[in-house]
């Protein structure tokens, strides 16, 4: 039981992490109608910005700036690119996908030839934090903590902004009929890079609670990721937010008690496997396709 | 003839395969990673079964394509008609657990690798025939009624549905042909090589394949062809310094053939207008 409670704790933290990223890529999809399959390895830019910021000062404030800052420059430096990529008639949405599976592989390389030599990068113990609550086999790390809290407050802000604000209205009104959003004089551009701004906070946020807690971070972590964010979003259903939360949580619950209770190389086989028998039963998605 | 070009000329090839595996199931709209998948399964059986069991290279041929087609009859059952993204995940989805299985393995070496197939000696003939046959059966395809249908489902499914096509039977078709190549593409490459590493079947590859796919031209056959030699021939046009940048290029042909060309090199316009017909250019 405690080994549960334990991995349960631990794949909440995860999970919340995931949901996080899932938010900001269903954002894209929605808003700007793109597949952003480069977002995770944005995040993984972010990490590697954070550990080169705290390596050279350790100011913490000055790490989360940085990280945040990063991520909201390479999100909005994709922005131009995706917006000709749609404005080019005949293409649709899997265009995006491609352009953004260039910029994942170019984003990767860059990561495996100058930084680090190409290995993977951990961040301080002073920065990931030991634990703050222990009771058997059941511990609550700093990182655990930061991310379920970090995770919770950064989604309520999102849902807030998205359904208590004028700027959340153009978002989901550009989502439900983007024609129609022109026609009653919302600006579409604006609303579309002030999206990519969203998801670049979104993704620096994600940066420092995944640095927080597991620590390190390679130029492997993103294409790892990515297919579990885009994983995700499948299983819950494209553009489906609240059902992004749902499953986010879960694949994180499910990979903690994989790595809990089977051996760890075996974990990501496990997750992948339950979204794969989940896809092949419900190819639409469990919640419904939003786009 | 060198080794450089013995393995240029090998690994063009294969990759003209691996190409055509993609591009067909994309004549309906569907990114099939499952070929990956496919292929690594089919190279793993193809070297373990010539080196443990010392089975003959052609048996091998036959199983791995049938073992690609099972593989994809049984995925196709469930999404055959699904869309795009949910091909994508399931195919990425079952490369990382293929890859990890086999790293898991150690019967199939591991992380480390398993080395030393036996085989024969003339592959670049066996590629090139092979090449050949299945250019002959894209080629037929393309032209055919599926060929037609295929057309139509990738620029309207409901029309295609109002006409009539079976759109779920059209997909397991291109999946279970695709699948199938791949699958001859997994064996070639263990008998081409000898050796064979989980490392080869990542992300990376799924890249270059896709590179290959829309870099080339993903309305006609041929673009394959183009793009799988020239991006083969990659790193052996620049200095090593640069070459070992690969992806870096890869990933920015892909961002500027869609930015320049989202039909890629080769289109079907391009076809028509020296006279060679394209099934997909469609005119009243």
């Amino acid at each position: 039981m405690e080994i549960f409670i334990a991995q349960l704790i631990s794949g909440l933290a995860l999970g919340s992490i995931y949901v996080l990223l899932v938010t900001g890529f269903n954002l894209m999809l929605l808003v700007a109608k793109i597949i952003q399959f480069a977002y995770p390895q944005i995040v993984v830019v972010s990490m590697y910005t954070c550990w080169w910021v705290l390596k050279l000062t350790g100011n913490k404030l000055i790490i989360i700036l940085a990280g945040v800052s990063v991520s909201i420059i390479l999100s909005l430096l994709s922005e131009p690119i995706f917006r000709k990529i749609s404005s080019i008639e005949g293409v649709d949405i899997n265009a995006s996908f491609i352009a953004s599976m260039g910029i994942a592989m170019i984003m990767m390389d860059i990561m495996s030839h100058s930084i680090n030599y190409g290995f993977p990068v951990a961040f301080s113990p002073d920065w990931v934090g030991g634990n703050i609550f222990g009771y058997g086999l059941i511990t609550v790390s700093k990182g655990q903590l930061f991310a379920l809290l970090g995770g919770i407050i950064a989604v309520l802000i999102f849902f807030f902004l998205l359904y208590h604000t004028n700027q959340g209205r153009f978002f989901r009104a550009i989502a439900e009929n983007r024609f129609a959003a022109c026609l009653v004089g919302i600006p579409i551009i604006k609303t579309s890079i002030f999206s990519y701004l969203i998801v670049g906070i979104l993704g620096g946020f994600s940066a420092i609670l995944f640095s927080m807690l597991i620590g390190s971070a390679s130029p492997w972590l993103g294409e790892f990721v990515a297919l579990k964010m885009l994983a995700v979003s499948i299983v819950a259903g494209l553009g489906n937010l609240q059902g992004g939360l749902v499953c986010g949580l879960l694949l994180g619950i499910i990979e903690a008690m994989a790595i809990g209770y089977f051996s760890g190389s075996w974990s990501n086989v496990i997750a992948f496997a339950v979204m794969l028998i989940v896809v092949l039963m419900k190819p639409g998605g469990l919640f419904g396709i939003k786009i | 003839m060198s080794e450089v070009t013995y393995y240029f000329l090998g690994f063009a090839g294969i990759y003209v395969l691996m190409g055509w595996a993609l591009y067909l199931p994309y004549r309906v709209g569907q990114l099939n990673f499952l070929i990956v998948a496919c292929m690594a399964i089919t190279a793993y059986f193809g070297g373990f079964a010539a080196r443990e069991w010392g089975w003959p290279f052609i048996v091998i041929l036959i199983i791995g394509i049938l073992f690609g087609a099972t593989i994809a009859f049984i995925f196709s059952l469930a999404i055959g008609d699904a869309p795009c993204f949910t091909v994508v995940i399931v195919g990425l989805t079952s490369v990382f657990i293929v890859k990890t299985v086999i790293e898991n393995w150690r019967t199939l070496g591991g992380t480390i690798g398993f080395f030393h197939i036996p085989g024969p000696n003339n592959m670049l003939a066996i590629i090139y025939s092979l090449l050949f046959l299945v250019g002959l059966l894209v080629f037929r395809i393309d032209h055919s009624r599926w060929g037609r249908a295929a057309s139509v489902v990738f620029i309207d499914r409901d029309v295609a549905v109002t006409l009539g096509v079976d759109i779920k039977k059209l997909g397991m078709f291109f999946q279970i042909i695709s699948c199938s190549i791949a699958g001859m593409a997994g064996i070639l490459d263990a008998f081409l090589v000898k050796s064979l590493s989980p490392e080869f079947f990542t992300f990376s590859m799924i890249g270059y394949l896709m590179c290959i796919l829309f870099v080339g031209g993903y309305t006609t056959m041929w673009g394959v062809i183009l793009s799988a030699f020239f991006l083969q021939g990659i790193p052996l046009m620049f200095p090593s310094n640069i070459a070992s940048w690969r992806l870096v290029i890869y990933g920015a042909l892909l961002v500027i053939i869609i930015l320049l060309r989202p039909e890629g090199l080769i289109t079907r316009k391009m076809l028509w207008s020296i006279k060679i017909k394209s099934p997909r250019y469609i005119t009243n």
